[in-house]
Formats: C-alpha cells, structure tokens, sequence
C-alpha cells in the first residue's frame, strides 16, 4: 500500500517536490507556526519558569505537570519549548532579511545595468567592496555598528546579503538590456520604472531567485552566529542560536543537553534548507545538473 | 608592462577599497558607544574629570577631524592606544597574529590535501556511492554552524573522552622571536580541535569545488587520449586532471585562508585560543575603539593582500591569463 503511494506521487509532474529535505523542512516550518500550541510551556512567561528546576537533565519531570523531554537551561527553561519558540525568531529573522535582500538586490542590479554610467559604478563598487570581504565579516561590522535587537539583526542581514543578489541579477540584465524587445519598449516611451520592473526584471530575475533558498540558509547561520556572540537577539527571546550560547557556559561542567538538542535543531534547519535549495537550483538551471 | 600596469590600477583599488572600509568602521564603532566611560570610573569620577579625559582623548573634536587625525595616524602605522590593554593597538594586534596564522595553517594543511583528494576521487567515479556520500555529506559539513561545531568537538573530544584539552594554546615554544604552540607536543594537542572546527567547513568546499572539476577535465579529449595511451589511472589523476583544475582551487585555497581569519572570530571565542578574531570580539564588547579600528584595517589589508597573490598566482599557473592581461 505504502509503496503504491509512493509510486504515485513519483509519477506525478510536481512528485520531486516530495523529498526528504522538503519533508523536513515542511516539518519544521509546521512546528514554528504551531509553537504555542504544542509547546510545554511558554518560555517567554516567567510563571511558567521553575527557577529550582534548573539544569535539570532530560527525562525529569516538572512542576508544572509535565516531562522535561529535553532538560531546563541554566534559567530553568524548557529546552524543547525553548527550541520550539526559538525556531520562529529564526525563521522570521532569516526570511524576513532574505526577502528583503533580494528585493533590494534586485533592484539595485536591475537599476545598474539600465542606466548604466555613474550608477552602475557606484553600485557596483560598493558591492565589489562587500563581496571582497566574507559576509560574516560584513555583518559583524554592521551589528557592531547598528547595537543589538531583532530589528538591527534583520539589518544588519539585509546589509550583508544584498550585494550578492545584485551582482547576479546585473550580469543577467546587462545582456537582456540589448536585446530588442528592449528597444521596443523604449521606442514606444513606456515610463522607466515600468521598463526595468515589468519588461527587464522578469527576464532577467530566474537565476537570482533560485539563490533565495540559499540564502535563507546563510541567514539562519548568521543569524545563530551573531547571537551567539552576544551580538543578536536579546537572551530573554533567544534564537536557536542564543539557545546554544546559553548552554556554552554549562558545557564544560558536562550539561551537554543546553547546548545539543538546539544545535541539532539549528543544524538540521539549515541543512534542510541548504538541500531544499541544491534540488531547486539543480531543477531551474541546467546547467548546473551533475553529468 | 601591460602587467605592471594592471598591477597598479588593483593596488589603486585596493586602497580605495580601504579607505571607504576605514570609513564605515570608524562611523560604526563611533556610533556605538562613548568610550570615555570605559577609562573613567563613573562612580567616582566628576564632571570635570569625564571633560579632561574626553579632551586627553581627542573625542571632543568633531568627527571628520577624528577622522583625518585617525587616517594620518594610520598611513604612520599609529593607531592609538588601547583604552584596555595601554599598549599600542597595532603592536597588541600583531602580538595576537602568530596564535591565528598557525591555527589558519594548520586548518588549512589540513583541508586542503583531504578536500582535493576527496574531490578526486568522487570526481572520477561520479555517479557511485562513494561520490553520492562525498556530495550529501559537504552539504551537512557546510550547514553546521561553525561555532556548535566547536561546542561538540569540545564536548567530543574533550568533555567525553577526555583526549583533547577544551582551550586555550598549552604549551609553547619560541621560533623566531614569537611563541608557536604547534613547536610542542602539549601545544599542538591544544591546537588540534580548533584547527578541526576551521577545517571542516573548508574541507567541504575544495571537495566540492574539485570534484566538479575533475568531471569536467575527465570528459575532454587529452585525458581520453591518456587512457588511451595506457597510463596509470593514478598518473591520469595526479599529472594531468589535477593541475588542470588547479586554478580555482587555488583561488579558493586563498580566498578562504582569508576566510578562516573571520571564522576564527567564533572559533577562537569558544577555545578561548588567544588570537586576532577573539581580541576583535573581546574589544567590541569593551568598547576599545583603537584595537577594534586595527583588527578590522588589519584583516581587510590581510584581504587585499591575499586577492593580489590569488590574482599574481593565476597567472604563474595559467598562461591564458598572462596573455590576455
């Protein structure tokens, strides 16, 4: 029975979609938007804390009528509820910059290689000068600049991740730009923005979009690295990444479960995301498909 | 001459490139926070004594002034004193380099050789389990998060069983006038799982990077005609696939050599290895302005430096490029 199932979705036209990592990934964004369903306890509330319960190891059960299936932190926070909660900042974080990259991104390139000249040096140059440096490097500098908060850190991703969408999208663009249909719509004076948004951009946007689901990755991980530097979010709403740097102080007395399960949680988000993202860009561009 | 030209015109950039980095960082850690009260005690000190330090400080000019005081002081290799440490903060960055540069190394030496045999060999035999193993794991290797990495390396290697030390440099010995940990038995037990965390990462890239290469090289005419004329496999692989696909590893080798002085940032924070990227981290949490400006300089000067050889390199190994530059 179980077979024939899945005989019939390979069969079908959209049947790849059904992959593992697809499945994961589905997984987990089911379990962020379910957060305050299925979670123990709102680790936001501290009513619902146990202070004495502190670093309990996994297996104890707690006051509040439950079992902690994953240990407390040092706080005496649920690590799974913990967990659970931590994944929506790091979904809503990641997505939020990401889309937001992209739009500036593509803008910027898209605009570049329109107008040509002036602005595209001076949009280029700037983003020679991020790209020259590793994106970890450029947004360490930007959240030392901009201070801590949700808010910054959604900036300071922005600020790291645009350049690459626009240095893809201009190379793409800067062919499309001599090609007639172009002409044509110069030719019959359509206005500029309607020019770049509606004739330019969806020609030459198909290679850049595949590089969002990447990207989300790369912004989970920066994310997870700034906060766990204490440069992200606050520790009173913490990240998957904050998560595991609440546990790196009780890990050298042998705590292991603070800082394990949400890195293993952390650590299968992105590598779901970062397969999701090969299997698209190996479905939308050819050329990349292994011999 | 063409290239002597070249030359100039990048290292024309570079400085460019440099000054708008000096720029952005110094706005930035200027934004941050008053450093006066991280030299006066805010519990004791007065009004009066909070304005001399500002004055003694120079942070009551205004900002473009601090700027161009700053920028003359740099192109004299001056880049203040450290609020902290009182000591020069370029001589207190250059003091932190040997303990980096031997972790980058050692990371490096380690992943360069398994990444490109690695890559090889899933290269040449595309297709099968090993190469299908050697594919799905660089994805895994590449989405760990560099600093939970270190945090299980600590605990596998160290907490568990107990075979590895979990931080600091161990024992060191003098080479040269400076302390290298990798000189002693006790120091490179200490640099080992650093060096593995840096290396993981990078071990996945050049695997990836020569294994697409090696398909591409094996399917062209002069390694069929290899075959053809009877030579060893290993020879094919060794003398003629792996120089061809030599160039963007190469460039990558260095790239990420450069990449490794960031990631060391979060390495060296959680071995608490005394290097450059735990000093950056250490003085942007303590507001130490000087020693933050002559981290960053330092590391993009390091990145400029770094694209120049990769660039220089290209075209000792490729004749094309001498060409057409």
């Amino acid at each position: 029975m179980k077979t024939e199932i899945l005989r019939a979705l390979k069969k079908r036209p959209y049947g790849q979609v059904l992959t593992v990592p697809m499945i994961v990934l589905a997984t987990y964004i089911l379990l962020a938007l379910a957060a305050p369903v299925i979670a123990p306890q709102n680790p936001y509330d501290p009513l619902q804390i146990y202070g004495w319960e502190a670093s309990s190891s996994p297996g104890t059960p707690g006051s509040g009528g439950y079992l902690y299936l994953l240990g407390t932190d040092g706080l005496g926070r649920d690590i799974l509820s913990t967990i659970l909660y931590g994944l929506r900042i790091s979904l809503v974080v990641s997505i939020t910059s990401a889309a937001i990259a992209a739009l500036i991104g593509l803008t910027a390139g898209v605009s570049a290689a329109y107008f040509g000249s002036w602005v595209d040096s001076a949009i280029m140059r700037l983003v020679d000068l991020q790209l020259s440096l590793p994106t970890i490097l450029v947004a360490l500098i930007a959240i030392v600049t901009l201070g801590p908060g949700i808010d910054r850190i959604i900036l300071a991703l922005i600020i790291a991740q645009w350049a690459t969408y626009a240095r893809l999208v201009r190379s793409v663009a800067l062919s499309e730009t001599n090609k007639s249909y172009m002409d044509a719509a110069r030719l019959m004076r359509l206005p500029t923005s309607r020019i770049i948004f509606r004739h330019l951009l969806p020609n030459s946007i198909a290679p850049a979009v595949t590089l969002i689901p990447i990207e989300i990755g790369h912004a989970v991980a920066l994310e997870a690295t700034l906060s766990f530097l204490g440069l992200g979010v606050p520790i009173d709403k913490p990240s998957l990444g904050s998560a595991v740097a609440n546990g790196f102080q009780y890990l050298l007395t042998g705590q292991y479960w603070t800082s394990l399960f949400p890195g293993l949680a952390l650590f299968g988000l992105i590598a779901s995301i970062n397969f999701v993202g090969e299997d698209v860009r190996r479905h939308l561009d050819p050329r990349s498909r292994p011999v | 001459m063409a290239l002597i030209s070249v030359a100039l015109g990048r290292l024309a950039q570079a400085f460019l490139l440099l000054l708008a980095m000096s720029l952005v960082g110094f706005l930035g850690i200027h934004s941050v926070g008053n450093p006066v009260f991280n030299i006066v005690n805010i519990e004791t000190a007065t009004p009066e004594d909070i304005r001399n330090a500002t004055i003694a400080l120079g942070l009551d000019q205004p900002i473009w002034h601090q700027y161009g005081v700053f920028i003359s002081n740099v192109v004299r290799g001056n880049f203040g004193t450290s609020y902290i440490y009182h000591m020069p903060a370029f001589a207190l960055v250059i003091s932190k380099l040997p303990a980096t540069l031997e972790l980058a190394c050692v990371a490096m030496l380690i992943a360069a050789p398994v990444g490109v045999g690695l890559g090889l060999l899933a290269g040449r035999q595309s297709g099968t389990v090993f190469d299908r193993i050697v594919l799905r794991s660089s994805v895994f290797a590449l989405s760990i998060p560099s600093f939970w990495l270190s945090m299980m390396l600590i605990l596998a290697g160290a907490i568990l069983t107990g075979w590895f030390p979990s931080g600091g440099r161990g024992a060191t010995a003098s080479f040269l006038g400076q302390e290298w940990s990798v000189l002693t038995r006790n120091g490179f037990w200490h640099l080992f799982l650093p060096a593995l965390a840096l290396a993981i990462p990078n071990i996945a890239l050049i695997a990836r990077l020569s294994r697409s290469g090696t398909i591409e090289v094996e399917n062209l005419d002069f390694t069929r005609f290899c075959r053809a004329k009877g030579l060893s496999p290993r020879r094919i692989l060794l003398r003629h696939t792996l120089p061809n696909i030599s160039m963007p590893i190469v460039t990558i080798i260095g790239l990420q050599f450069g990449g490794m002085l960031a990631f060391a940032v979060v390495v060296e924070s959680i071995f608490a290895w005394p290097g450059v990227g735990k000093l950056l981290i250490d003085s942007i949490q303590l507001l130490d302005r000087p020693v933050v400006m002559a981290t960053l300089t330092f590391i993009s000067v390091t990145f400029v430096a770094l694209n120049a050889f990769v660039d220089l390199f290209h075209a000792v190994l490729d004749p094309r490029v001498r060409l057409s530059s």
